[in-house]
């Protein structure tokens, strides 16, 4: 058979485009028509021009049901199968009285009477109708979901970005002190975030955060204690009094129970000192000039939101010439690598005791590699977020 | 993440095992949510076999702990693995939450 004439026919008595739908109405037409002429025929007492009417009509119309019947049996991938189908044989006997009638005239009438049936070839037209609409209905729907996938993740995106474009982008710039920080976001939306705070007196408030969860939640959440604990440390200069106070504040705006871990440290470069506490997060660790490392581990307090009334013990530390402070949430020391393996406190501490004497970008950026080698090409399920504040005291050498 | 429930006298144990993350969370707490709808005399849950507690992992324990005050429940957390117990330290939710070495001393604590 050859392959273009079976398209020329599937193009025709398919079940959509602009040829099939057409040659259905033709179709459809001619059902009609030869019904109620048979109908007509049956009841009436004809004219005799009327009586040869119907006759050219009815060679016509046998003649395009011919023809289709051809171009379903040439369409149909199983010939036989159609042939034997309910629709082949309703096709067949919608032509077949008029080619049976001329081999015995006795059953002519009946045959004639037979034609009736064509109006089962009716029923594929709108079960096919039925089908094709259907399809469409579920492929629009189908089209309605994807574009409302497309909207949520852009939306998600779009907060996302203002997420982060809230975090300041460099360090106040202050006389011997070298900031940096980074938040590498996770492919979920998290609620990690850092600030620096230029307070009045000079000094500046380093806040290194983490909120419970993920998602749209965590990330208004997220909004809220920024907001809050930025509005607070300018008036409380105090860092435990500065977490209490956001403490009770979170406890009263928090309708889905979430919590944040923070560490909030007051660093004056005018004298390296380093107040801080801690509401709940993992505590930062020191680099001194020398490389020795020591943990800001003053005890600390419970997780902001989490209960009215809670404490936060207040610490000091005295930083001295190069010394360097790197504040971090666990996204560094729980990145998963495919073993399920952390990359831990032990890989973060030999890094910044190895690297640590460098710029405090060049530090973060180590760190970021570090981590990013050891998960390799397991996915980033939390934030990644780390600062570093190296202080080089004007006055010294 | 699986979680295995027993019952002893009137107090329920709830022993979870495997990893605590965001999405084990939900289904952990909807479970302890029934276990308290239940009002046993207390909750005993027993951390042997949890291998990692994330922040939402933590949220569960901390509204646990708080259903259970207002419903009266006991309740007593126990035999946490040290880098589990580093979280709840970390976090401070040792603070408000009682923690027993392990089950026995944690029954112990529970009302008779």
């Amino acid at each position: 058979m050859n392959i273009s004439v079976r398209v020329i026919a599937a193009r025709l008595v398919g079940s959509d485009g602009p040829y099939a739908r057409a040659f259905e109405n033709l179709i459809l037409a001619l059902i009609v028509i030869s019904v109620f002429s048979v109908i007509l025929e049956a009841t009436a007492n004809l004219p005799a021009w009327a009586t040869e009417l119907l006759r050219i009509g009815e060679i016509v119309i046998v003649a395009v049901f011919s023809f289709e019947y051809l171009l379903r049996l040439v369409a149909a991938p199983r010939k036989i199968a159609f042939i034997f189908s309910f629709y082949g044989l309703v096709d067949l006997m919608s032509i077949a009285p008029f080619f049976l009638a001329g081999l015995d005239a006795r059953y002519l009438r009946i045959l004639r009477v037979l034609r009736v049936l064509r109006v089962l070839k009716l029923q594929r037209r709108v079960l096919e109708t039925t089908v094709t609409q259907r399809t469409r209905e579920l492929a629009e729907l189908n089209d309605v979901l994807i574009e409302a996938q497309k909207q949520l993740r852009a939306e998600l995106d779009v907060a996302r970005a203002l997420q982060i474009a809230i975090l300041p982008s460099v360090f106040p710039a202050k006389a011997g002190c070298d900031g940096a920080a980074r938040m590498i976001p996770a492919t979920t939306m998290g609620g990690d975030f850092y600030d620096f705070i230029e307070l009045p007196d000079q000094r500046i408030g380093l806040v290194m955060a983490d909120v419970s969860g993920k998602g749209v939640p965590a990330a208004f959440f997220m909004a809220v204690a920024r907001t809050n604990l930025r509005e607070l440390a300018v008036h409380h200069l105090d860092p435990s009094e500065c977490l209490a106070c956001a403490n009770d504040i979170l406890c009263t705006q928090n309708p889905m129970d979430l919590f944040v871990t923070v560490f909030y440290c007051i660093f004056d470069p005018s004298n390296g000192i380093l107040c801080y506490a801690n509401g709940g997060h993992n505590p930062p660790f020191l680099r001194r000039a020398e490389g020795s490392i020591e943990v800001l581990n003053g005890a600390g307090g419970l997780v902001l939101g989490a209960l009215p009334g809670t404490t936060y013990p207040s610490h000091r530390v005295q930083l001295r010439h190069a010394d360097r402070l790197v504040l971090y949430t666990d996204g560094v020391t729980e990145a998963f690598n495919s073993a399920g393996e952390a990359y831990g406190t032990t890989r973060l501490v030999a890094e910044i005791e190895a690297h640590g004497d460098g710029a405090a970008a060049g530090l973060i950026e180590r760190i970021c590699r570090g981590v990013a080698d050891f998960a390799g090409t397991a996915a980033q399920s939390d934030d990644i977020t780390l600062t570093v504040l190296a202080w080089y005291p004007p006055s010294s050498p | 993440m699986n979680t295995q429930l027993e019952s002893l006298g009137g107090v329920t144990i709830v022993t979870p095992s495997g990893r605590l993350d965001f999405g084990a969370a939900a289904p952990f707490q909807s479970e302890l949510e029934k276990v308290l709808a239940k009002t046993p005399a207390g909750l005993v849950i027993d951390c042997a076999g949890l291998e990692y507690v994330s922040s939402a992992g933590l949220r569960v324990f901390l509204l646990v702990s708080r259903g259970a005050k207002r419903s009266g429940i006991a309740v007593v957390i126990c035999s946490l693995k040290p880098a589990v117990r580093e979280v709840f330290d970390v976090s401070g939710f040792s603070q408000i939450i009682e923690i027993c070495a392990d089950r026995a001393a944690a029954l112990a604590k529970m009302p008779a």
